[in-house]
């Protein structure tokens, strides 16, 4: 390219990316800007209800929650003004709560699944029904967030869960050659008691190198030249900058969760087979009588696609639906193209459901 | 005319020229490496790092452990340990105070529900202030 720009202009122009590059890769974002208010706490979980955006006559009589996995934050939901699903739901006439686990302490190494789904999620669900004054309710649990969401729905259907939407969901571990988290986290490679027996929680670094990991050159090295390539573009660095925030705010994972979720699901395959015990009951999925929409993210390294498909032969419910959409374990719903794609077809089977 | 001017007067990028090899290049090792990654050698391997790191740390792990905790007691400050059986305890009284905002959000649907029986009106579920409970 033979530029018209003198060099000392064009060093000034680099030196200025080069300032911008910095300065996003050192700063947080601005996220999670929607207005807000806390309705529940209890240990380090807080239950937050969004403002509603319409009139009460104009609102959806179902309230809608949503549950993110415990060792990322949710505000993956909430990313940032204009590109916000929370955002997206409210204006189509929802009443939105959002569960937060907050970050484990050392004191909650011993919380299992079992706690989340049947002592701080139904709680959370007692405050919510209070709050809105509905008894029947809409749910949707994404990752981890989507198997504690299915444990509480198969252990509680008489609970009023009306709705129930699972966002690629792991909840299916038999194909091992396909997960690769599976083969990881094989018992003849990894000592999970090591692990947990030096740290108490799972470490929220290690947890983001393993997430990374499985596509290291996109995450590790395409992921920048991406940023430097578009740093002329306020919306893709704006956009570049809350992703990028989201994603290096790592916490742990509570020890006792983890060594059910690896032990009891990734190698047992208990969850899908009924024969996970849960608060010494056990999980029968054909229990679940909620109507059910599960998405999947045909190019999902986290929980690729035959993870979330047997969920739906095993339920009872009668209103089932698959919707495959092409995109990756968090692009699906935080990507550019989610509002025009993954919002839409949630918005439009909730709404049909939530009157 | 306008896409010449464009040209022009584009930011220097030091990396322009290479962009088209890069991207091929990170593309094929992309590919490349997420193979590796998925075989049983990667995840022998990592197993093997991560249990020789957590062995060869475990006894400096164990000797600061058993320092702090003893410059902790000397200075008579609570250890760790304390400080999580504390906080476990203050999370037991949370939920002893969510059971009793439990049973007071029943007391009030009850009362409300027999206000208005005794007005004749059908049962309303009542809604409680929104503020945490």
């Amino acid at each position: 390219m033979q530029s018209s720009m003198s060099f000392t202009e064009q060093s000034v122009v680099f030196q200025k990316r080069l300032r911008s590059f910095t300065r996003v890769l050192s700063t947080k974002a601005p996220i999670a800007q929607t207005p807000k208010e806390l309705v529940w706490a209890l240990n380090k979980a807080k239950l937050y209800r969004y403002t509603p955006s319409t009139s009460a006559q104009r609102r959806h009589r179902v309230p809608l929650l949503l549950v993110f996995a415990i060792m990322n934050r949710p505000y993956i939901l909430d990313l940032r003004p204009g590109h916000s699903f929370v955002e997206f739901m409210l204006g189509h006439g929802f009443d939105v709560y959002l569960l937060d686990w907050g970050s484990p302490g050392l004191e909650d190494k011993g919380m299992k699944l079992d706690d989340y789904a049947m002592v701080y999620l139904p709680r959370a669900i007692r405050k919510m029904k209070a709050v809105s004054g509905s008894d029947v309710f809409s749910m949707l649990g994404w990752c981890i967030g989507a198997i504690l969401t299915t444990i509480y729905a198969a252990m509680r259907p008489e609970d009023g869960l009306r709705n129930l939407i699972l966002l690629t969901a792991p909840l299916d571990f038999s194909n091992r050659n396909n997960i690769t988290f599976a083969r990881w986290t094989d018992e003849r490679y990894m000592d999970i008691e090591k692990i947990l027996d030096a740290f108490g929680n799972m470490p929220g670094e290690m947890i983001d190198y393993g997430a990374k990991a499985l596509k290291p050159v996109d995450n590790y090295l395409t992921n920048y030249c991406k940023l430097w390539d578009n740093l002329d573009n306020p919306r893709a660095v704006e956009a570049w900058h809350a992703m990028n925030t989201w994603v290096t705010d790592n916490i742990p994972m509570a020890g006792a969760a983890y060594r059910q979720l690896i032990v009891e699901l990734y190698r047992n395959n208990a969850l899908i087979q009924n024969k996970l015990h849960v608060q010494n009951e056990l999980v029968d999925l054909s229990r679940i009588r909620a109507n059910l929409l599960t998405v999947i993210a045909e190019a999902d390294h986290i929980t690729p696609p035959c993870q979330s498909e047997a969920i739906l032969t095993k339920v009872s419910s009668i209103d089932k639906e698959v919707y495959r959409i092409h995109g990756g374990h968090i692009g699906i719903m935080a990507g550019s193209s989610a509002q025009r794609t993954t919002w839409p077809h949630i918005e439009q089977w909730l709404s049909a459901r939530s009157h | 005319m306008a896409e010449a001017k464009d040209e022009n007067t584009r930011p220097f990028d030091p990396f322009e020229s290479f962009r088209g090899v890069r991207d091929a290049y990170l593309d094929a090792m992309s590919k490349t490496m997420i193979d590796a990654v998925n075989t049983e050698s990667y995840a022998q391997a990592t197993g093997a790092m991560l249990d020789y790191y957590l062995t060869a740390s475990a006894p400096f792990r164990e000797s600061l452990e058993k320092s702090v905790a003893q410059a902790l007691q000397q200075l008579s400050l609570p250890s760790r340990q304390e400080v999580a059986a504390l906080a476990e305890r203050f999370t037991n009284v949370e939920m002893r105070l969510d059971d009793l905002d439990a049973k007071l959000d029943r007391l009030l649907n009850a009362i409300t529900a027999m206000k208005q029986a005794d007005a004749g009106q059908p049962p309303k579920k009542t809604r409680p202030a929104a503020k945490r409970g």
